[in-house]
């Protein structure tokens, strides 16, 4: 008995060291945040195991971090405690906190040779904008995003309206919200002209109708904010009359996540919300419905969105370069067309969209194509140092406009001079 | 009490479990209908258990459930052990900087425990505990609340029933198990209730401190679902949430009785 049982683990000692020899030189540690549904942490393992699958001597760890918030916090966390991962996708505008930080390390040692310059140089400039800073690079756009009008074609229909002809100017989409809101008898709302959601993160569609109005939130260095400039302003004013003024929006905070059903539900004819929401709106919408780019009042303007690829400090230069290789794989067209299909998030390389597979599916689908053509409009996401607290100041002034509690103005003289505050730090 | 009185302090009591209630009902009516009936209350709307499936398809649930019941209970009872412990020795014995501990012990309440995540990290690292089910429940077993809660408890055991036990021959950890845990157990059971509710719905710190299937606790399963960038799906939601809560809703229904009577007598509220 006792020697079959040594003999047994004599062999299985002997199998694991032939099997141990060969493979997984490197060991890497990958976290991902989840913010969009259908099963996108499955999509994340099976394309690290297609890598491993052509690069035995590299073992990738894909771990699931939770939010965006909770990546961040695992991110910092670990590596404070001296245990950092390789990799992480954090939000592109994490970028400020983890450099003052010390947690990130640039791109450009690793990019060395000219196919290298060319994959670098191979992105959306939209996207690179929250992802360089003084001439270096430190995050690699992946699950990016930007927010367009979805609009719904029966009502515009029912309205007497254009079924194929969205709101190109602010105008327009007012002129238009008044035909489609709908009262019944007792005079209440049964169907709103158009939404902008303003729960948790109100700046970021807010930032684009200051983009579209000629104005910007802060510099790219991230040391200065212009929230009380005239543009900036008068963009919360149209924000807070499309309720008020205008009465085409629901009055109050309007919440993020259930802007969708909102829009099935026939509540709101039009709405604005990330291109996130395209392979859900398409399987879900119970009718006929077009996607736009943001309305233009000066300019046609979109913020962009979404997370990066950074590579974290703290570990061997083996593992380091192992980990940049993962990253242009994975950023490769094949790779990026696949990831796109399967959440809705914009491929952030012109490459990506010239694969056949990207190609047939925006012949079936030819709505995500408009995110794409939206991004020589973007600009950067509001992104400064300090980042949580100052979107944080901006986030509670428009709350504050929005619901009626301070004028536009007031809102946003007294959030300019607390970021001012907090920013001076790092003039 | 008047009888106006009763009724209103019954319509009072109604109205506040309603309100407490709807949430509840509405999380049911969204996990048993297709997500179309969401917002939109027929009576003769079909009913459907594939949110469930879809909910427990999305994440390995059934591995969270064993790592969740594995660290509440260890938790639970490790916390019991040394707890215990610590209460006898506060409130039984006399030796020196026994108020300057037992202060110490009273400042770990007044400690939000999410400032100590990067120094637990640390320690955790240390002992190379990171993502191990210990990882997780180490912070949390040398219960400040917990100490606090016993020992008070112990100190209004009659000194009487103490030297009794002594005089019988108990030593000091028999008279603990004998005479002062039997008579605290109405504590235990409503400490244990809020340890385990607790535990059971903690979230960023296992998050932080796991990396792999095998050590991760159900919330981190549930988290899956908050897909902000997508639009929220509640009814697939609203069912990982009830199939999550379901055995501590169930255990609570079941021991209702004990739970309330010994949240009077151990004075938690």
């Amino acid at each position: 008995m006792f020697d079959k049982l040594f003999k047994g683990t004599a062999a299985a000692v002997t199998l694991g060291l032939l099997t141990a020899i060969p493979a997984h030189a490197v060991d890497l540690q990958f976290y991902f945040p989840v913010a969009v549904g259908g099963g996108a942490a499955n999509t994340i393992e099976t394309l690290t195991q297609d890598y491993m699958k052509d690069h035995p001597d590299v073992k990738i760890d894909p771990i699931y971090a939770g939010s965006y918030q909770d990546t961040i916090t695992k991110v910092i966390t670990a590596s404070r405690g001296g245990n950092a991962p390789q990799i992480a996708v954090a939000l592109s505008t994490d970028m400020f906190t983890l450099l003052d930080d010390g947690l990130i390390l640039p791109f450009d040692n690793y990019v060395k040779t000219d196919a290298d310059k060319a994959w670098l140089e191979g992105f959306y400039p939209a996207f690179m904008e929250n992802s360089q800073v003084d001439g270096k690079t430190w995050g690699i756009p992946f699950q990016r995003s930007t927010p367009v009008l979805y609009w719904n074609k029966e009502a515009f229909k029912e309205a007497g309206l254009d079924p194929n002809t969205p709101p190109a100017s602010w105008d327009e989409m007012v002129a238009m919200g008044k035909k489609l809101t709908k009262t019944d008898a007792n005079g209440n709302v049964t169907q709103w002209g158009v939404r902008i959601p303003s729960s948790g993160f109100p700046y970021w569609l807010f930032q684009g109708l200051v983009i579209e109005n000629g104005g910007k939130l802060a510099n790219a260095e991230g040391t200065e904010t212009y929230f009380d400039s005239p543009e900036v302003v008068s963009a919360l004013q149209y924000l807070v009359d499309l309720s008020t003024k205008d009465k085409v929006m629901e009055p109050g905070i309007l919440d993020w996540g259930t802007t969708p059903k909102d829009f099935f539900e026939r509540r709101s004819a039009m709405v604005w919300t990330t291109t996130g929401n395209l392979t859900n709106m398409h399987d879900n919408a119970p009718f006929d419905f077009g996607v736009a780019m943001l309305p233009q009042n000066k300019q046609r303007g979109a913020p962009t969105g979404g997370g990066n690829f950074y590579l974290l400090k703290g570990s061997s230069d083996a593992q380091l370069a192992a980990a940049v290789d993962f990253i242009k794989w994975i950023t490769a067209p094949a790779q990026s067309a696949v990831w796109t299909k399967a959440t809705g998030y914009v491929a952030p390389r012109p490459a990506t969209w010239e694969t056949s597979a990207m190609q047939d599916y925006a012949k079936g689908f030819p709505q995500v194509l408009v995110a794409r053509d939206q991004l020589q409009y973007a600009k950067a996401e509001l992104s400064t140092h300090e980042n949580q607290r100052v979107t944080q100041i901006l986030n509670d002034a428009l709350e504050a406009a929005i619901t009626g509690q301070k004028t536009p103005q007031e809102a946003l003289t007294q959030a300019q001079a607390k970021a001012d505050q907090v920013l001076a730090a790092y003039r | 009490m008047s009888r106006f009185d009763r009724y209103l302090w019954n319509g009072g009591a109604g109205l506040l479990a309603l309100l407490w209630v709807l949430p509840l009902l509405f999380a049911v009516w969204t996990a048993f209908h297709p997500s179309a009936y969401e917002a939109n209350f027929t009576l003769s709307a079909p009913i459907t258990l594939e949110n469930f499936v879809k909910a427990w398809n999305a994440a390995p649930f059934a591995r969270y459930f064993l790592n969740t019941f594995l660290l509440v209970t260890g938790i639970t009872g490790a916390q019991f052990v040394l707890c215990s412990l610590a209460a006898y020795g506060f409130a039984r014995f006399r030796f020196p900087g026994r108020g300057i501990l037992f202060s110490l012990v009273l400042l770990q309440l007044l400690v939000m425990p999410d400032i100590l995540i990067v120094e637990n990290y640390k320690i955790i690292r240390a002992f190379d505990a990171v993502d191990t089910l210990q990882g997780i429940a180490l912070p949390y077993i040398a219960s400040g609340f917990g100490v606090f809660l016993i020992r008070q408890t112990f100190m209004t055991v009659p000194r009487e029933l103490d030297d009794a036990a002594r005089i019988e021959g108990a030593g000091p950890l028999s008279i603990l198990w004998r005479v002062y845990v039997p008579l605290a157990k109405p504590t235990y059971l409503a400490y244990g209730l809020v340890s385990v509710s607790y535990h059971w719905n903690n979230f960023l710190w296992p998050l932080i401190v796991t990396n792999s299937t095998e050590t991760r606790p159900v919330t981190v399963g549930l988290s899956v679902f908050a897909t902000t960038d997508s639009g929220v799906e509640w009814s697939v939601i609203n069912a990982a949430t009830l199939m999550t809560s379901a055995p501590l809703l169930i255990a609570f229904l079941l021991f209702q009785r004990q739970f309330v009577q010994s949240f009077m007598r151990a004075g938690i509220k």
